[in-house]
């Protein structure tokens, strides 16, 4: 497990490498540059060619594309995000404030949808054919076909407009003193990331489970007069865990990257919205590091993934010993 | 011979149905059979002619969609009888039953034990609940059932995972858990069709052992007829739900009665014979079950057939311990007297 770890490792900044690389190919390929984004509409008309490229001297944007990578690179490694175009503040300063809004939300999104998930996939399946299997089946089609930004519309309308029990988004005002006073913020946008990811995690787990239970395994789990419970859960839920688990793995993300739509929607100071901003302005360097940081995220994840499931299944067994 | 006694267990009249499709699937359609103390119970018979649903009904671990329509099961242990078929399907009498007096042995050792636990860990649950031993007593009596069924280096063996024993260990491990408790009755759903030759004889040999050690009774499901000849002490044919001929080995075996019998008998290879050999097998297939033939289920296919086998025969006595269930029983068992008698 250890030398799989290991060589998963050595991979890991290769990879890095050249995503990196891609990424910034792509911003190069868009039209327009940040400049272009700088200047407002009135001025637009004003303005020269010559004080155009004053600017984009100013910024090093004139200078060759692998020159730019390469200097964007080199700082890079040393720590040195650099700042935004859009905004001249520092990056780090940016993450400080955007993660742990993202973390926050997702965190709580993950956390309900993975229980709730499991369970009622389960339920589901034990009482397979029932009426509470048939509305969870209902349920959870509606959750997986509904686009989240309608979902998300739609609860602003009844429990912010219409009813007034919850704020209609954002996450911290001025008066919040403590951390009490946030939840009811956090309430709205993190119930509908969870419902839609509760709906993927139920059905998931639903015909895992269904699977395993008509499995042999089981039957002979069950001729030897333990109680169904056990059976179901320690027999059957078990083997049907694998799958689930590589589900929520590949969710592990959007602790980080956020949900660019909910947090839209929301108005929820996360990474998503900034993500969104800083690609309409093409600044490279915020794009950069949130997409390289995207990619850490998703390559972590899929090896905590592949560790978790040779640790849940004996059969799995990683590299060589 | 019938010992009141010496039954480990009764089957009377067993109906068991399955539902599906607003259909009706008379699966095990009205069958008897006794099982004795330490001797082995054969059911033969083609492939879903209702074997597998007869064990499965006795341990009561049927599908959703099938139940118990009517009969008796009844289950003697030590001086009191219980009646299965009226226990509540996964409650506690019939847990309490389940692996502790009555265990079965499944047809594919490769996917009835659970890819997830350790072997050690699913004999030992059969232990703790059917036992009062603690953890460490049970522990070393998993131990010492895998040494009994001669799996080489138990102490290690007990803690490796299912993946990494044999087809042939597996199986072992799964008798291992089936006598954890020490079972009245062992029913064994072809232990051996997914296992090489060599193996199969290991697998049977252990069953010998067990079976005299313990009197345990065994209820072995097969549809090998050398497998019946080499173990079977009583045999019952099974046609479409029905049992159509039963008796002891030697009734069944020597002198086959039923068409059924004799045309399962006449299939089987023999080896020896050489490759260009008569092999005689059954003409047609088994009828659907939802368009069952109304008179005597083998008739279609029987090449004795007339028109009172419209009618489904009843199960006749032919001595002691041969039964048949056919009308023109006669005129084949005497032809044994005769060839006797020439």
């Amino acid at each position: 497990m250890t030398t799989y770890i290991a060589q998963r490792l050595i991979i890991f900044f290769p990879m890095l490498l050249v995503i990196s690389f891609l990424v910034y190919s792509g911003l190069e390929l868009s039209p327009g540059d940040a400049v272009s984004h700088m200047i407002s509409p009135e001025l637009a008309s004003t303005i020269t060619a010559e004080q155009l490229d004053a600017m984009r001297e100013a910024y090093g944007l004139n200078q060759s594309f692998i020159t730019r990578y390469w200097i964007w690179l080199t700082s890079m490694v040393q720590g040195d995000m650099g700042y935004s175009m859009a905004g001249g503040v520092a990056i780090s300063e940016i993450m400080v404030k955007t993660v742990p809004a993202t973390l926050e939300l997702s965190m709580v999104a993950l956390f309900f949808s993975t229980i709730l998930g499991c369970s009622l996939g389960v339920i589901s399946a034990l009482k397979r054919g029932s009426g509470t299997d048939n509305s969870l089946t209902v349920a959870g089609m509606a959750g997986v076909s509904i686009p989240e930004f309608f979902f998300g519309l739609v609860a602003i309308l009844l429990f912010a407009i219409e009813l007034k029990w919850l704020p209609v988004g954002g996450r911290l005002m001025p008066h919040y003193e403590t951390v009490w006073d946030r939840i009811p913020n956090i309430v709205l946008p993190s119930l509908v990331l969870a419902l839609m990811m509760t709906a993927g995690a139920m059905r998931y787990a639903r015909s895992s489970m269904l699977d395993v239970l008509a499995r042999e395994f089981i039957t002979t789990a069950r001729s030897k007069g333990m109680p169904e419970w056990r059976v179901n859960i320690l027999h059957g839920f078990r083997v049907a865990l694998t799958p689930v688990v590589v589900l929520i793995g590949f969710r592990l993300p959007l602790l980080i990257g956020g949900s660019t739509i909910i947090e839209q929607v929301y108005q929820w100071p996360g990474i998503g919205s900034m993500f969104i901003r800083s690609v309409r302005a093409s600044d490279y360097p915020l794009v950069m590091t949130i997409s390289l940081m995207y990619v850490f995220v998703v390559l972590t994840a899929s090896l905590i993934i592949d560790v978790l499931t040779a640790l849940i299944d004996p059969r799995v067994r990683l590299g060589k010993e | 011979m019938t010992d009141k006694n010496n039954i480990a267990l009764s089957v009377k009249n067993l109906k068991t149905f399955f539902y599906t499709n607003n259909r009706c699937n008379k699966a095990v359609n009205g069958v008897s059979f006794d099982v004795e103390k330490g001797k082995t119970l054969c059911i033969v018979g083609e492939s879903g002619c209702g074997k597998s649903v007869t064990a499965a009904t006795i341990m009561q671990l049927l599908p959703t969609l099938s139940r118990i329509e009517e009969g008796e099961i009844i289950f003697r242990k030590d001086d009191k009888t219980v009646n299965i078929e009226k226990l509540e399907k996964n409650g506690k009498e019939m847990r309490n039953i389940r692996g502790s007096d009555i265990a079965m042995i499944f047809q594919d050792p490769m996917t009835a034990l659970n890819p997830v636990y350790t072997v050690g860990f699913q004999i030992s649950e059969n232990l703790k609940y059917h036992t009062n031993l603690n953890r460490k007593e049970i522990r070393e009596k998993s131990i010492s059932l895998l040494n009994d069924m001669g799996i080489p280096l138990p102490e290690k063996r007990v803690d490796e995972y299912p993946h990494s024993y044999s087809g042939g260990m597996r199986q072992r491990a799964m008798i291992a858990m089936a006598m954890a408790c020490n079972p009245k009755i062992l029913i064994a759903d072809e232990p051996t069709t997914a296992l090489d030759v060599t193996i199969q004889a290991q697998i049977f040999e252990l069953m010998e052992k067990l079976k005299e050690e313990n009197d345990t009774a065994i209820i072995l499901i097969t549809h090998d007829m050398g497998v019946v000849a080499e173990l079977a002490d009583n045999v019952a044919v099974m046609y479409m739900g029905n049992i159509v001929e039963a008796g002891t080995a030697d009734d069944v075996l020597r002198r086959p009665t039923h068409p059924y019998t004799k045309a399962l008998l006449e299939s089987v290879p023999v080896l020896g014979r050489g490759k260009n050999q008569d092999i005689n097998p059954i003409k047609g297939s088994t009828p659907d079950p939802y368009n069952r033939p109304v008179g005597c289920q083998f008739a279609p296919r029987c090449n004795w057939q007339t028109e009172s086998c419209d009618v489904m025969p009843e199960i006749t006595q032919i001595n002691k311990t041969h039964q048949i269930r056919c009308h023109k029983y006669e005129q084949f068992f005497e032809k044994y007297d005769e060839k006797r008698n020439s």
